[in-house]
């Protein structure tokens, strides 16, 4: 059995620092990894980059983590990925990692994700250079994140975005901006890849519990929607399912 | 001409713009002159720049701020998945 631990907007800043971390001292008695979904920052700054490596380096479990969008706010996206993973903590952008469990490979590809909408009720790349930019970069980072599920050598396997692949998630959000919070080409890459659990944040008035449509469990782990500082999901290797 | 839809667009776009809060996720309603704001933050000091910055945009309206303080405790639970 895995223990997989996840949260997502988690809006770290300078006014913040130490407030999170007496809450995962004790995060390997509940769980076997860690996952962070974006948004754990404010306005992006290397400095709230900081305060974030502080709060979730060197814990007793592995940490994986996707940037969101206020992560990309100051331009520093970059820079904020690279001290991460000088503190240990793995970020993953249209890439993966294995981590092994008392001998099970669970296997995580993330990438930020991006909008667009759900199926028979989104935007194309058609129109204004503005419009196709959009719609494009959604297609690429969908293809990504295919790319790096696909590459997995794992006995377990979950996605892990900040943008949401279900709209079943955004129940309690306006169906206004469903748009603007996820996009279903983020599922077609996870129902294409054999994945147990896909995980995001971003849709702070959202659902937790949801499907892929072609039946993947899907949880939205913002930490508004789930008041708490992560929740803990349980998976098995199929192999393994007891009879 | 004084639209509360309009108002309230503007008070949101400040919120998300504004360095001081940041906030996409912040409801506003005006309900005559009453001006209530609810979602989740991770501090008071948050809960409180929302308040100040909303003030500086509004004259006369009584400010209802039902922001609360996103919890963050380890959970007591686990979800089977298998």
């Amino acid at each position: 059995m895995i223990r997989v631990a996840a949260v997502g907007d988690v809006h770290l800043g300078v006014d913040t620092r130490g407030t999170l971390r007496p809450s995962y001292e004790s995060i390997a008695e509940h769980a076997d990894l860690l996952l962070l979904a974006g948004d754990l920052t404010r306005l992006g700054t290397v400095a709230e980059g900081e305060v974030v490596a502080d709060e979730f380096a060197e814990l007793d479990v592995p940490v994986v983590a996707v940037l969101g969008n206020h992560d990309h706010q100051s331009d520093a996206e970059d820079k904020i990925a690279a001290l991460l993973a000088d503190r240990g903590i793995t970020v993953l952008e249209g890439s993966g990692t294995v981590i092994d469990v008392d001998g099970t490979r669970i296997g995580i590809a993330g990438a930020k994700g991006f909008g667009g909408g759900f199926a028979g009720k989104c935007g194309h790349a058609f129109g204004e250079r503005e419009m196709k930019a959009f719609i494009h970069h959604t297609e690429d980072v969908a293809e990504q994140l295919r790319t790096a599920l696909l590459g997995l050598s794992a006995d377990v396997r979950v996605a892990l975005t900040h943008y949401s692949p279900s709209a079943d998630t955004l129940r309690g959000e306006p169906p206004e901006i469903f748009p603007f919070l996820g996009s279903y080409l983020l599922a077609e890459a996870i129902d294409d890849s054999s994945v147990d659990l896909a995980v995001h944040g971003h849709a702070h008035y959202g659902s937790e519990a949801g499907t892929t449509a072609g039946g993947v469990r899907v949880r939205n782990v913002a930490q508004p929607v789930i008041q708490a500082a992560y929740r803990v999901y349980t998976l098995e290797p199929v192999s393994t399912v007891p009879e | 001409m004084n639209v509360p839809q309009y108002d309230v667009a503007a008070l949101r776009r400040a919120l998300a713009e504004d360095p001081r809060t940041a906030e996409l996720g912040v409801h506003v309603r005006i309900r005559g002159d009453q001006l209530f704001l609810s979602g989740d933050v991770a501090c008071e000091q948050r809960r409180a720049a929302i308040a100040e910055v909303v003030t500086e945009h509004t004259d006369g309206m009584v400010l209802h701020n039902e922001v609360h303080i996103v919890r963050a405790e380890p959970p007591t639970e686990q979800e089977d998945l298998r």
